[in-house]
């Protein structure tokens, strides 16, 4: 008997996402599927909205051992995307290490398109064997911000980077004149064998609970990348020494602070409180920033403070776009 | 009773055998005291390790005078140990720093020795990869000096050997579009080349000769004496210290193991295995005061 339903034309773990812009100026999808394990949803359109939201799921929260996630992102010109995750993205065991979980990203930005992915950390658990791949071609116009982080696993049952093997990798191409690589940024993790005595990895990350970076590129990300930049100049000078009496210094602080010296002092206290230590460069037209914390709550604070804090995020693509930072 | 017949017998010429050697011992011993010879100079050999010209060059590129302005670059060393004092520990940063060199280098390396025409794609997608501006800063001045001494010292005499005409040709190529680009390079575009340390290595190498092992050895063995080195000018330890950890076992086991684990690894797989250590080399610039350049 002939199936009365259209054929699938996607694989398990394939999605597919259009964005375009509609006549009336505001962004929205034009395609949307996906196969188990991956679940995409979109809130229903609003006509205020000032990008298109979607929620990038998997069934059960998390990629089960040997789980393959392959999604396809077409940003059509001007449109504005932005994704979000539902809580972190679990990494379950597999069975053995040749068993490997992926996720694939391909994202295509046409002229002023733009993406802003601001998903929650992946949490790969002990014995995990996972490879993530992010691959997005820029037209010159366009604009992205990524934040790709990873924790050390379940913390609160004793995992420290317990899994078996982490990748991650995030490509940034022009794809005019001619395709050109203009970052690729590989994170290459090698757990330990099961059990063994000497936690290689462990000592490696230096107690740090979690690391990420955060890539941006594009006029509309511009400012956000100036203010990173400008805040990294800032920090305060290591083994500087302060030759004012206390009394000078705290006169000094009563009197010549600005809005935003006081903000910056009460972050500068955070990074000190959580271990955070972050780092920001420009690289072949892309700003990119590293960061690695002693606390997952310390790191998503930290983030989410220099987010809010500069505004041009919330104020592009809404305010449902940062909201796994907040 | 035939095996005690045997038995005896080679029992007797066993004893002769002794014998006949003492004899000959001492007969040597005399004719020695005689003509007060010592024994022949040996000749020179023309098979062994250092018969090619190639272990010339095997020397001179692994020599720590070769003047790539190493001794400016501490790899993250003087970073670290301003972040973790007061407990930092050298043989931990070395373990760290090795495999991270490695892992972001060596498939470079080997890639552009195993083809050194590519040498241009392979500087370029290197750029792509490094993720500050202070580790980029240290490739590329070392890069440049490379490509420098290869101009100025090595290409006269490698061009009149047999080594592989069009790779020298690559070079030049290389050079000169390196020379156009940095003049007239306009802020917004990118450049075209960048020379960095690691893809220039292995071109280099393999123009005067050099194995594709020999070539990872050396280039990894120079990042290990560059590291000692500047743990030595920053006070961490004496020479006869660094000397004694440069021979270690450790050391020796810590460069096969990389070897083996960036072995065919294709470029497009290289990355950072110490995700920290971006940390550190990117925040060198937030020292108060600082003896390297990296």
């Amino acid at each position: 008997m002939n199936s009365p339903f259209p054929a699938s034309s996607s694989a398990p773990g394939e999605g597919k996402l259009v964005v375009e812009l509609l006549p009336q100026k505001t962004s929205a999808l034009s395609t949307i599927t996906s196969q188990y394990p991956l679940k995409l949803i979109s809130p229903s359109p609003q006509s205020y909205q000032k990008s298109v939201l979607v929620f990038f799921l998997t069934y059960g929260g998390g990629l089960v051992g040997g789980d393959q996630v392959h999604l396809t992102i077409d940003v059509k010109a001007n449109s504005k995307l932005s994704i979000v995750t539902q809580g972190h993205t679990k990494i379950f065991k597999s069975p053995s290490s040749d068993v490997v979980t992926r996720q694939q990203l391909q994202v295509t930005l046409e002229a002023g398109a733009a993406v802003c992915l601001l998903p929650d950390p992946v949490q790969p658990f002990k014995g995990s064997v996972y490879e993530q791949s992010q691959i997005f071609t820029l037209h010159e116009t366009a604009s992205l911000c990524l934040l790709d982080w990873v924790s050390a696993g379940r913390i609160a049952r004793g995992e420290d980077w317990d899994f078996s093997a982490w990748s991650g990798r995030n490509e940034v191409w022009a794809a005019e004149p001619k395709a050109r690589l203009l970052l690729r940024d590989n994170v290459i993790l090698e757990g330990d064998e099961i059990d063994a005595q000497d936690k290689k990895l462990e000592k490696k990350m230096h107690n740090l609970d979690i690391f990420g970076t955060l890539v941006l590129r594009g006029p509309l990300v511009e400012n956000l990348a100036a203010f990173l930049l400008a805040e990294f100049a800032a920090l305060p000078r290591l083994k500087a020494q302060d030759f004012r009496s206390q009394a000078k210094i705290d006169r000094d602080l009563k009197t010549n602070l600005s809005q935003h010296e006081i903000w910056r002092r009460a972050r500068l206290e955070q990074e000190l409180g959580c271990g955070l230590l972050w780092s920001a460069a420009k690289i072949r037209g892309c700003i990119v920033v590293k960061f690695g914390s002693l606390t997952v709550e310390g790191a998503r604070t930290w983030i989410g403070n220099m987010i809010k804090e500069q505004g041009s995020v919330e104020k592009t693509f809404g305010e449902s776009a940062i909201m796994c930072i907040k | 009773m035939n095996c005690t017949i045997v038995a005896a017998q080679s029992q007797l010429i066993r004893e002769e055998i002794v014998d006949l050697e003492s004899r000959l011992q001492d007969a040597k011993e005399r004719l020695n005291s005689i003509e007060g010879a010592v024994a022949p100079f040996p000749s020179l050999p023309n098979e062994g390790p250092i018969s090619a010209s190639s272990h010339h060059f095997l020397f001179l590129l692994a020599d720590s005078a070769l003047p790539l302005g190493s001794f400016a670059f501490s790899s993250g060393l003087e970073s670290y140990l301003a972040h973790t004092s007061p407990t930092p520990s050298f043989p931990h940063f070395l373990t760290l720093s090795l495999s991270s060199y490695a892992s972001t280098n060596l498939p470079f390396v080997l890639a552009a020795h195993i083809n050194p025409l590519d040498i241009l794609a392979l500087d370029d997608a290197q750029d792509a990869t490094i993720m500050c501006p202070v580790a980029r800063r240290a490739s590329v001045a070392q890069g440049r000096a490379l490509l420098s001494i290869w101009d100025r010292s090595f290409s006269p005499v490698a061009s009149a050997a047999s080594s592989p005409s069009s790779a020298v040709q690559a070079l030049k190529v290389f050079s000169t579009i390196l020379r156009s680009s940095s003049g007239s390079g306009t802020a917004s575009e990118l450049p075209p080349a960048s020379a960095h340390i690691a893809p220039l290595f292995g071109a280099v190498a393999c123009i005067l000769g050099l194995s594709l092992k020999q070539t990872a050895y050396v280039f990894v063995l120079s990042h290990v004496k560059a590291l000692l080195s500047a743990a030595v000018r920053a006070g961490r330890f004496g020479p006869y210290h660094a000397q004694k950890v440069l021979a270690s076992l450790e050391v020796q086991a810590g460069i096969h193991e990389v070897l083996e684990r960036e072995w065919g690894i294709r470029i497009e797989d290289a990355g950072q295995t110490v995700p920290v250590m971006d940390l550190w080399i990117g925040r060198h610039e937030m020292l108060y005061s600082r003896i390297f350049n990296s």
